[in-house]
């Protein structure tokens, strides 16, 4: 259980780095902020999901969540109050916004069950 | 230090240096991935040149919304802002390809307001010095003795293209017969589209107007009612980069292959959308209205898919 969790989240993980990849290439390099953090996030989560396919300690599946939480937190940010002066609308991109948020809250709710299951472990 | 692998609360030697190695790899990684998705998304541009150094790079400089006129405490120096803003300019360290004033450069649209912006901008240091109109550069005479000043070479009520170093550059004039909304109206997006029709799609393409051509917020009359015909034109280039004055602040979007930059203002700050019940000049506390204004640097490489934009506050 504890393997399928663990490639689920890289999977997931991979997914939302890939697709924050494509849309840096495809356009979003030249927004100022925005851009490098579009590129920090591909190639953090490109790595930490490597690193998972491996195996790695639950530090490593925190620092999962905590990419995948970054991500949600500028989307929404983008879509409320603006993000350095940057803002869209809804599910756009489509369909790389919404493929994105999907991966990036099952990131948050595959660690969440993890780190669940260690502690019902550790209480064992 | 606990030995115990269970205890949360401490760490062994070994589990530091494998939580060290694992944390080294990621790093390592999320480098090495960087470099690559840099890479693939601008080959060659790691041994470019620096582009103040290039000289095929493309660099003209933006700026927005002077407001030559403008009495209020929002700003009670706005000629001496401006001016700061052209010195800046003429200080950049480069020689820009020109300078694009994005509108409103004059607040009531009165012969000597726009004398006085004339005599103002000849000082600057560049190629050339372009412009289109605000609405507040239209009050009364649908934009007349704007024409005067700045519409030398222009079409309609103004509007006009050119191309510097591989980029194919379109003013827009969408203050003339507002409403609310911005409108281009069918003469001038009849001009947009014969104009970029002979335009192969890897051109870069670079729109200016006054109001926005994105719905930045409608409630305020922030967009333009007919930009979606202009924008459909431009669909099919790889890279268009709208830049907008009007807003009198920094918002940046994306829409498929069209990205939006509103710019500030050197005149004095508005609220954001929404904030306030109107989009009346705001005046902030003393010291702090530097930060709001700026102006905008934009640089071109050839070969790069899109424009670099740099905003820059008044120093």
């Amino acid at each position: 259980m504890n393997l399928v969790l663990r490639l689920a989240t890289a999977l997931c993980l991979a997914l939302s780095g890939y697709l924050h990849a494509q849309l840096y290439v495809g356009g979003y390099r030249v927004i100022p902020v925005i851009g490098p953090a579009f590129l920090l996030q591909a190639s953090a989560a490109s790595a930490v999901a490597l690193l998972l396919l491996v195996g790695g300690p639950l530090l490593l599946r925190l620092a999962a969540a905590g990419l995948a939480a970054g991500a949600l937190a500028g989307f929404v940010l983008s879509r409320t109050t603006g993000l350095f002066g940057f803002s869209e609308r809804g599910f756009q991109p489509a369909p790389q916004a919404l493929l994105s948020v999907s991966a990036e809250v099952a990131v948050l709710v595959l660690v969440a069950i993890t780190l669940y299951r260690a502690r019902l472990r550790s209480r064992t | 230090m606990s030995e115990d692998p269970r205890d949360p609360e401490g760490m062994t030697r070994r589990q530091l240096l494998r939580h060290t190695a694992w944390f080294g790899a990621a790093v390592v990684l999320t480098v090495t991935g960087g470099e690559v998705i840099s890479r693939i998304a601008a080959p060659g541009e790691a041994a470019a040149v620096n582009a103040a150094e290039d000289p095929n790079a493309l660099r003209f400089v933006q700026i927005s919304d002077s407001h030559l006129g403008f009495k209020g405490p929002a700003n009670t120096a706005v000629e001496s802002s401006f001016s700061q803003a052209l010195e800046q300019i003429n200080g950049l360290g480069y020689r820009p390809d020109f300078v694009m004033h994005t509108g409103d450069l004059t607040h009531l649209s009165t012969p000597a307001q726009f004398d006085q912006v004339k005599q103002m901008m000849s000082t600057l240091d560049t190629g050339h010095v372009s412009t289109v109109p605000g609405e507040h550069d239209s009050i009364d005479d649908a934009g007349q003795k704007y024409r005067q000043a700045f519409g030398a070479g222009t079409a309609g009520d103004g509007w006009y293209s050119f191309d510097v170093k591989g980029v194919h550059f379109i003013a827009l004039v969408n203050t003339l017969s507002l409403e609310k909304l911005g409108h281009l109206g069918p003469d001038q997006l009849e001009f947009v589209r014969k104009d970029v029709a002979k335009l192969g799609s890897d051109t870069p393409i670079v729109v200016f107007s006054h109001i926005p051509l994105f719905a930045m917020y409608p409630a305020w009359g922030w967009g333009t009612d007919d930009a979606t015909q202009a924008l459909s034109y431009l669909r099919r280039f790889s890279s268009v980069t709208c830049l907008n004055g009007h807003v009198h602040q920094l918002f940046t979007k994306t829409e498929g292959n069209i990205t939006f930059h509103s710019a500030t203002t050197t005149a004095y700050p508005l609220p954001q959308p929404g904030t306030r019940p109107a989009p009346t000049p705001v005046t902030l506390p003393a010291g702090k209205l530097a930060d709001a204004l700026g102006i905008r640097e934009v640089t071109y490489r050839p070969g790069q898919p899109g424009l670099a934009v740099k905003d820059v506050k008044l120093a």
